[in-house]
């Protein structure tokens, strides 16, 4: 009791039910030249993707530097990676909901966003590796003219069905959670603005019917998204383990690849907070507490991901095949060897640091050290995915690839497009669930009110 | 007219305020106790104790979602075998029916058609989209207030105000 005491009141310090309400919707709608400097470096960067990417469809995928024997390159590396990035929003909401984490509360409105705009991101790249994008629709199980269906046995079709539901979903359960704040917004706001939210709010009013079928189905939606995310990564990562690529071809790569995701989704996560911490003057409700929590999570799973990388290598060795062997040294020491050096520092050695209890508290080192991972994860994905093709089996079929200025400038944009979302989120919409924190704080309150009567009986 | 002597209308009645879970949950046992049963209970934050002095049985929605997840799983099954039947091409040399791939689809489809039921039902049931408000809705009860609103024709209100104003609140209003 005195510890569930406790770790509610490090949650929250001491605002008012209206007092949360103030605060979180206060920046909301409220121009400001930082904010409008930053937007605009945002949409200068998805300028600079979207021209390169209309180039590359004028004048055709040749523009890029995926040729045989490498043809997946920066384009699926960020595919992989933007889906990674989408993990930790609905671990945070769903998982740590169904295991009532009190501290999720003031995280999870921002990182529910963030998996919604990184799996927004990481769904651009099918198509834009797709070079005649026009006929993306070949994707979709249709009854066409041709007779001719997708292969429901390739992993790549179980990928579009596992990326566009997981998007369906996250979308659902994070519109589910904004429903009552969007309520408290239209009841804050008068004219067109009142309107706008209320009408989002699709006029909700809090009354206990509601909050009755409410309750059940946020509930079942947190249920369902719980196995939803670890299938998703799964099955991405099957897209690579079913193919007989060596470096590829691994039973390990499903936990692999949901322990990456997850890492690298809480350094975005802690990555963004920071910022928005700052720039919002939310220190009050998002707390060094947080942080920690968030810090052990990217530990735990940074070894997870050590110790992967580490039985990639054992397997490798004690499997006896040659080209398995050769395939992974020639990562470690052969033409890629400086994206892997970098994965290893960045994801293994950097994070070890979380073990002392001062860093995972300062937030400016656990800022550099999520960026840090960050920067590692995509160097991951890059590894697995080109330095596995570039070196397969015959040493005539060996070839390097390097990204072209299209690529690189697509990758500026996808970071762009990421973060115009993020900020168009973060002005327009509570980045705290407003409902959540009052529902702690009323607890809190209701907590207070049953110690003082004990107090004052004895 | 109803037992309650509103005519079905709510927007005729006694509203009341309070300023936590605790003393509108009291407010709603003193008024069901009096016989007074049509009420309307508005909280900021989801509060399952209200739902339990209101009497009211949990939600319908999870037989939605369990509907929709029977149904996410038969369409994966059907789409999947449909397609690999009307187009039947040896891959990977597995068999044209190849369960294992399959329930990916099911599994995939259930949980989106479980998500989506779940939704919907919610709104179906809690009766939204709604373009207006109720009359008796105030804007604090999105802040920091709870509200209990009990409809009661003329020959009632008296009596109603008396009782709510008996529990406490922070403010009553007679809604005529």
């Amino acid at each position: 009791m005195a510890t569930a005491a406790r770790e509610i009141e490090q949650v929250y310090p001491t605002p008012t039910l209206a007092d949360a309400n103030e605060d979180i919707c206060r920046p909301i709608l409220v121009p400001s030249w930082r904010y409008a400097l930053l937007l605009s470096i945002a949409i200068g960067g998805v300028a600079l993707g979207g021209a390169a990417w209309a180039y590359q469809i004028h004048k055709g995928i040749g523009v890029t530097g995926i040729n045989h024997p490498v043809g997946w390159g920066v384009y699926i590396t960020l595919f992989v990676f933007w889906v990674g990035i989408a993990h930790s929003g609905t671990l945070i909401s769903a998982i740590l909901y169904l295991f009532r984490s009190g501290w999720r509360t003031t995280i999870n409105r921002a990182a529910e966003a963030m998996t919604i705009f990184a799996v927004m991101t990481a769904g651009l790249f099918p198509l834009i590796h797709l070079g005649r994008v026009w006929y993306f629709y070949w994707l979709m199980p249709y009854p066409s003219q041709r007779m001719i269906w997708p292969d429901f046995r390739s992993p790549l079709v179980l990928d579009v069905f596992a990326v566009g539901t997981y998007f369906t979903i996250s979308l659902i359960f994070w519109y589910t959670g904004l429903i009552p704040d969007l309520a408290a917004l239209r009841d804050k706001f008068r004219g067109w603005k009142s309107k706008l939210y209320g009408l989002l709010s699709l006029g909700w009013e809090g009354s206990v019917r509601e909050w009755r079928h409410y309750r059940r189905a946020y509930l079942i939606m947190a249920g369902i998204a719980t196995p939803l995310v670890l299938s998703v990564h799964s099955v991405v990562s099957w897209d690579f383990a079913l193919a007989i690529v060596p470096g590829w071809h691994s039973t390990i790569f499903a936990p692999y690849f949901v322990a990456g995701a997850i890492f690298s989704g809480v350094a975005m996560v802690i990555t963004l907070m920071v910022g928005l911490r700052w720039a919002f003057g939310l220190e009050a409700y998002v707390t060094e507490y947080h942080f920690e929590n968030m810090a052990k999570l990217m530990l735990l799973t940074s070894l997870i991901v050590g110790y992967a990388y580490a039985v990639e290598y054992f397997l490798a060795y004690y499997s006896a095949d040659p080209i398995e062997q050769d395939s992974f040294l020639w990562r470690a020491f052969g033409a890629y060897a400086g994206p892997f050096w970098i994965m290893v520092f960045c994801n293994v050695i950097v994070p070890a640091t979380l073990w002392f209890r001062d860093i995972r508290r300062s937030i400016p080192a656990l800022f550099v050290i999520a960026v840090f991972v960050n920067i590692g994860m995509f160097y991951e994905r890059f590894v697995i995915i080109v330095s596995s093709l570039a070196h397969e089996y015959l040493p005539s079929g060996w070839g390097n690839y390097t990204p072209s200025w299209v690529e690189i400038s697509i990758l500026i944009g996808s970071f762009s497009w990421f973060y115009m979302w993020f900020l168009i989120f973060a002005k327009t919409l509570p980045v705290i669930s407003i409902a959540e924190v009052k529902e702690h704080l009323a607890h809190e309150q209701a907590h207070e009110q049953a110690a003082g009567r004990v107090g004052g009986a004895e | 007219m109803n037992r309650h002597g509103t005519g079905g209308n709510r927007s005729v009645g006694v509203i009341a305020q309070y300023g936590s879970v605790e003393a509108a949950r009291r407010a709603i046992e003193v008024l069901r106790e009096e016989g007074f049963e049509d009420l309307e209970v508005y909280s900021p934050i989801p509060a399952p104790e209200l739902e339990e002095a209101m009497g009211i049985d949990s939600s319908p929605v999870r037989l939605w979602a369990l509907i929709g997840a029977i149904t996410g799983c038969a369409t994966g099954f059907l789409l999947s075998a449909g397609a690999s039947l009307a187009y039947p091409l040896v891959t990977q040399g597995k068999p044209i029916i190849s369960m294992p791939p399959f329930f990916v689809v099911m599994f995939e489809l259930a949980i989106l058609l479980t998500g989506i039921f779940a939704l919907f039902s919610m709104l179906v049931h809690a009766r939204k989209p709604k373009l207006t408000l109720s009359p008796s809705y105030r804007a604090a009860f999105s802040v920091d207030r709870w509200g209990v609103f009990v409809a009661a024709g003329a020959d009632r209100q008296a009596d109603a105000e008396r009782l709510l104003g008996e529990t406490d609140p922070l403010a009553v209003e007679v809604m005529a």
